[in-house]
């Protein structure tokens, strides 16, 4: 994944303008192919595409590694396996619904879905489902509205608006900051291991690589609150102390004699206290 | 100049401390309001306010929704309703998690695997119509009634049955006879309502026989406020028999233990003492009953404390104090609920319980036993005629006089062949979980594709039974749709509204929305003359329909004003120093008594004629009783009268008078059996909130209650597991020992121990797939790994045979100490076992060979071939 979409130190600045268009457009399809995995059950065009001889070699540069329950299944049966499974992860109780209220509040419908849905109307968007009615605080949505606005970046700077672009790009920062960037990495990884089918297992670790991939290029530092996200194994914590000094004297390790703390405890000079504790005995018997 | 340092400030003004005290007080919290308006606490911007009725359970409380930014932000009491009176309960309150809830069914879903393994495809509105009305137009083209609904809670104004009579079928089944029919048929042939409202703010002594009024029974919030202003106020006596130590049993001035089933026999028992010492109401007796007092007292002389002391242990002398005090005191009321009605023969034991109030005379007054007030809406004309031929699951030949129906032995009769069934709907019902025999018996119902073809469950939630369903059309929380209401939930009569606060999430839809779709792709272009019963534009449009024209609420503004204050009429304003209503004198707003001593008008009487007993004839019906010279309306029975004596119920050899019978597998049980009775908590009801997480984190197990003797003889402690054994399975749980229990009872609420229901009534959540569990930033906080264990698959199927009644509190089990084998949770119960008891309890019906066994003293009887004609009481 990063191998092909290149870390974080790819800075704008090393592409000419009609590269950056192309970038601009470049992410704007991997926005919408991502967003395809969840507004609704794929479609036969969709899966199609991402079949195809161009659509798997793109798929497998950024990483996905789909089983043959994916590229062996004919048609018409994947469609239906997908679909099942569509309904198991996003729409059947117990289930694991890609919408922002539901991750980060536990509820449908919340702060989130009005936060996003005006972000929307200011941009000039509303939310209309194909299929079926989606929230707008939906993963599906929200990766579609960047889209959008990639798709303006790029007409911004094709015709030589580069305002405009900065406007945008900004305009996305502060989407991702506000929005997906308080969940989707930790959702990829909870989708990740919740799907059965190799198709939802791949877009999920796709999603995850690339929302990272993407928050490193703007350069926008946002910590993932749902707890889906990614849990670093003990050996790679780097720590910024030492675990095994003791912090307080609570603990047997704490009270050992010869101690650090107990010796700098009892060096404190307490007597400007007592002084103060004097007077104030003083002022009130007067 | 202020100078001088804080701590010669703080010495200073200490000074300060009364005169700040005695300064005048101008800014008040915003709770001390009342209620009717909400603030946000960070913009400090008004929250628009949405009266509606609350539905999560059905007392139907006036509630305000409060909307901030779009979101129901908080639910509270609308003090301009003057049952709840501005209260709303803890169900209430959480009410907005229903609409919120991420387990929600948002879309049409389509069942891809086997019923229950739980794969399920999304489809559209348009193809979920499309299958469902080919099922359907195939199913009626067979026969109308193989077309079956099956509803529990129906608070839709009509639209269910409208439906199933635009259909042509008869095969709608309810869930009162899991609830209290037997209630309701035990007061129903006797006085014309099936439910009573006691004045309890205004009576001095109050027998409670069953009933947790404080926590949950029907219309436990207006009843609650009133009971305890009766109580604390008032000061009136509240004595309470019940086999477990509710919180209203321990709130009470006196907790008497009866052994299951034999409220009815101690309250024989207190007649018979107040007939005996002559304590009774003669001139009420004989005014306004068919029976005399001389009749009564012949009648009860069998009914000794001695007697009822042997079957209920309770101790003669308290029988017998309790009659005196009880029948000296005035005003003075009864009240029940399921405690005495949810047995084989319950309604012999409602009926022994209300005849307390009436031998006293304590009907219709000040601080009695009250007729309920209710007031009814129109239909939109023009309405279906239904449907031609009787069904029999609706109408049980066995069961004549169970007017409220026998839902509870649909597996049976469905297994037996009785009435086939092509298309079944299911909605707001929980049968799978909230019947007896559950899975077990439910289950294995709504799995078998043979016996139920297609299941169709118009949900909210993919709860235990629609897990089985075939296709699920998604309905919408009650906080997004339009509804009627009217609730005898106090002494004023009221109209209420339900509202959408929001529109209905995803692609939910309103029930009469759903049925209207079926309707319109049924009949497309009216030529199968069902389109014309749904020409309604939207909810509102058939609301509109439903109010507009009502006799003072046209006046008022129909369903506008409905909108703006959710009820209709405002009877005055909370009193915020009261906590009641006063009229706009300031004065207590006082109800209205003796309704039945209504006089008759000239208009009324005129073409009417009057019978030897008394009774107004007119266009041949009854229309009141002429007694002393008076023309009464009178009550709702036949000839106007109460009815101590049911002439109906000895047509079909039951006792007519009131009686009791033992539950004969109570009588010989051996010393380390047990009865087995439910109970539910005041944050649950049957089965739905188990999915809120407000409630959830408040209760989320169910011990079983057990005496502490009781406990020390099998050897178990609190928290110790117990395997309780009926007769058709068993489970394993945890115990919980307490004083507060019958020693020959074990008690193990309803509400917890779901298998389906979504995540939080699952706590599918902590282990296994960990997805959609812990991750939900709120859901990770839950901290409880417990989530209960449900009773029901071990309770055997009992039928009242008059009432109808499920018994859910004759379960003889035996606890002992768990094996080696068993694990907490374990349940296990046997189909076969359990149609066998369905069988069994089939022989206590009126042509079942256990009947005149069960009544000798209707020797005289001439068999079920004597009996012509269908039944009475209830509602067919």
């Amino acid at each position: 994944m990063t191998a092909v979409l290149r870390s974080a130190e790819s800075a704008e600045m090393e592409l000419t303008n009609e590269e950056l268009v192309a970038e601009c457009k470049a992410r704007a399809n991997v926005y919408r192919l991502l967003a395809g995995v969840f507004l609704e059950e794929p479609t036969a065009a969709y899966l199609n595409a991402l079949r195809s001889d161009e659509g798997m070699a793109m798929l497998q540069e950024m990483g996905a590694a789909f089983g043959e329950d994916f590229t062996a299944m004919p048609l018409p049966q994947l469609q239906d396996a997908l679909a099942i499974e569509y309904a198991a992860l996003f729409v059947v109780s117990g289930g694991c619904p890609a919408i922002e209220s539901v991750r980060l509040h536990g509820r449908l419908q919340q702060q989130p879905y009005f936060e996003v849905r005006e972000i929307y109307q200011k941009a000039g968007f509303k939310v209309v489902g194909a299929r079926f009615a989606i929230y707008d605080d939906q993963l599906g949505a929200q990766l579609s509205f960047v889209a959008e606005l990639l798709e303006r970046a790029a007409a911004a700077l094709g015709s030589g608006d580069r305002v405009g672009y900065e406007r945008l790009t900004k305009e996305i920062k502060r989407f991702w900051a506000l929005h997906p960037g308080k969940w989707v990495r930790g959702y990829a990884t909870l989708l990740e291991r919740a799907a059965e089918h190799s198709f939802f297992r791949e877009m999920a670790k796709l999603l995850g690589g690339f929302a990272q991939w993407e928050l490193d290029l703007l350069g926008v530092r946002v910590e993932d609150l749902d707890g889906g996200k990614l849990k670093v194994p003990k050996s790679e914590i780097e720590y910024e102390y030492d675990p095994a000094e003791p912090v307080c004297n609570a603990c047997d390790k704490g009270r050992e004699s010869g101690n650090k703390a107990d010796e700098e405890f009892s060096n404190i000079d307490i007597s400007r206290i007592q002084d103060r504790l004097a007077g104030q005995q003083t002022e009130r018997k007067g | 100049m202020f100078e001088m340092n804080r701590r010669t400030f703080l010495k200073v003004s200490t000074g300060a401390t009364a005169a700040a005290v005695a300064a005048p007080k101008v800014l008040n919290a915003m709770e001390n309001e009342l209620g009717g308006k909400d603030f946000g606490p960070v913009t400090m911007a008004e929250r628009q306010a949405v009266p509606l009725t609350c539905h999560v359970c059905n007392i139907q409380d006036g509630a305000i929704a409060y909307v901030e930014n779009g979101r129901i932000v908080k639910l509270e009491g609308n003090p301009e309703h003057v049952s709840t009176r501005g209260r709303l309960c803890a169900k209430g309150n959480s009410g907005m998690w229903y609409t919120y809830n991420p387990d929600r069914v948002m879309y049409p879903l389509k069942r891809v695997g086997a019923r229950g393994e739980g794969k399920w495809k999304r489809i559209t509105w348009d193809e979920a119509l499309a299958e469902v009305t080919s099922k359907l137009d195939a199913a009626l083209k067979k026969d109308p009634n193989s077309v079956m609904m099956k509803y529990g809670r129906d608070r839709t104004g009509g639209a269910i049955g409208r439906f199933m009579k635009t259909l042509g079928s008869n095969t709608v089944v309810n869930h009162t006879s899991v609830c209290e029919s037997s209630k309701k048929i035990g007061m129903e042939p006797t006085w014309g309502p099936d439910i009573e409202t006691p004045d309890f703010e205004n009576t001095k002594y109050i027998l409670n026989f069953g009933s947790n009024i404080m926590e949950a029974a029907y219309f436990h919030n207006p009843y609650s406020q009133r009971l305890t202003e009766g109580v604390a106020e008032n000061h009136a006596k509240l004595v309470t028999f019940d086999v477990r130590c509710s919180n209203t049993a321990g709130r009470s001035d006196e907790w008497v233990p009866v052994f299951p089933g034999t409220d009815g026999a101690v309250a024989l028992a207190l007649g018979h003492v107040i007939l005996r010492e002559d304590l009774q109401d003669t001139d009420f007796i004989d005014t306004w009953c068919n029976v005399s007092t001389a009749e009564l007292k012949k009648h009860y002389k069998a009914f000794t404390p001695e007697w009822a002391s042997k079957l209920s242990g309770v101790p003669v002398e308290t029988i017998e104090r309790i009659a005196r005090e009880f029948a000296l005191t005035k005003p003075a009321t009864t009240y029940t609920y399921r405690g005495p009605a949810k047995h084989l023969y319950g309604s012999y034991q409602e009926k022994a319980t209300m005849m307390l109030s009436i031998m006293t005379g304590n009907v219709e007054k000040r601080g009695g036993y009250c007729l309920p007030r209710g007031m009814g809406y129109d239909q939109p004309s023009p309405q279906p005629p239904g449907g031609a031929k009787p069904s029999y699951l609706s109408g049980p030949s066995e069961y004549p006089l169970a007017g409220h129906k026998v839902s509870h032995m649909t597996p049976l009769w469905i297994a037996e062949g009785k009435q086939k069934i092509n298309v079944y709907f299911t909605y707001m019902d929980n049968s799978v979980y909230t019947n007896p025999g559950a899975q077990a018996l439910w289950g294995k119902l709504y799995t078998d594709e043979k016996l139920l073809p297609y299941i169709v469950s118009i949900s909210t939630v993919i709860g235990e039974e629609t897990a089985l369903a075939d296709i699920i059309l998604p309905d919408c929380m009650y906080l997004e749709r339009w509804e009627p209401e009217s609730m005898p939930n106090s002494l004023w009569p009221w109209l209420g509204i339900r509202q959408p606060v929001i529109k209905p999430l995803g692609e939910t839809r309103e029930t009469r929305i759903i049925l209207r779709d079926i309707i319109h792709k049924l009949d497309p272009n009216g030529k199968r003359g069902m389109k014309q019963y749904w020409n309604f534009k939207d909810g509102e449009d058939y609301m509109r329909q439903q109010f507009d024209n009502i006799p003072g609420l046209k006046q008022a503004g129909g369903v506008e004003f409905l909108k703006k204050h959710g009820v209709w009429p405002i009877y005055g304003k909370l009193n915020p120093r009261t906590g009641k209503i006063s009229d706009n004198t300031g004065r207590e707003i006082q109800a209205e008594f003796g309704l039945y001593m209504k006089e008759l008008s000239a208009a009324d009487m005129a073409g009417a004629s009057v019978d030897g007993h008394g009774t107004i004839h007119k266009n041949g019906k009854a229309i009141g009783v002429r007694r002393k010279g008076k023309n009464y309306v009178g009550f709702g029975t036949g000839d106007r009268l109460i009815n101590i004596r049911v002439d109906e119920w000895a047509k079909y050899g039951f006792n007519p008078m009131p009686t009791f019978k033992q539950i004969p597998w109570h009588k010989d049980m051996k010393d380390d059996e047990l009865v087995m009775t439910t109970y539910k908590y005041n944050v649950h009801v049957q089965s739905r909130t188990a999915s809120v997480k407000w409630l959830a984190e408040i209760v989320h197990a169910n011990p079983a209650l057990m005496n502490a003797d009781t406990a020390a003889k099998i050897g178990v402690k609190t928290g110790d597991l117990v395997r309780v054994e009926s007769k058709v399975g068993h489970l394993v749980t945890k115990v919980e020992v307490t004083e507060g229990i019958h020693p020959k009872t074990v008690a193990i609420s309803t509400g917890c121990g779901h298998w389906e229901y979504g995540r939080l009534s699952t706590l599918n959540l902590k282990s296994g797939p960990e997805f959609g569990g812990t991750e939900d930033a709120d859901l990770k906080n839950v901290w409880w790994e417990d989530k209960g264990v449900h009773p029901n698959a071990i309770i055997p199927c009992v039928v009242d045979p008059i009432g109808g009644s499920q018994g859910w509190y004759d379960t003889v089990v035996k606890v002992t100490k768990a094996g080696p084998d068993d694990k907490y949770g374990d349940v296990v119960a046997s189909y076969e076992k359990h149609l066998e008891a369905a069988k069994e309890t089939m022989r206590y019906a009126y042509t079942g060979d256990l009947h005149r066994k069960m009544h000798p003293e209707m020797a005289s009887w001439g068999g079920p071939a004597s009996v012509k004609g269908g039944g009475g009481g209830g509602h067919h």
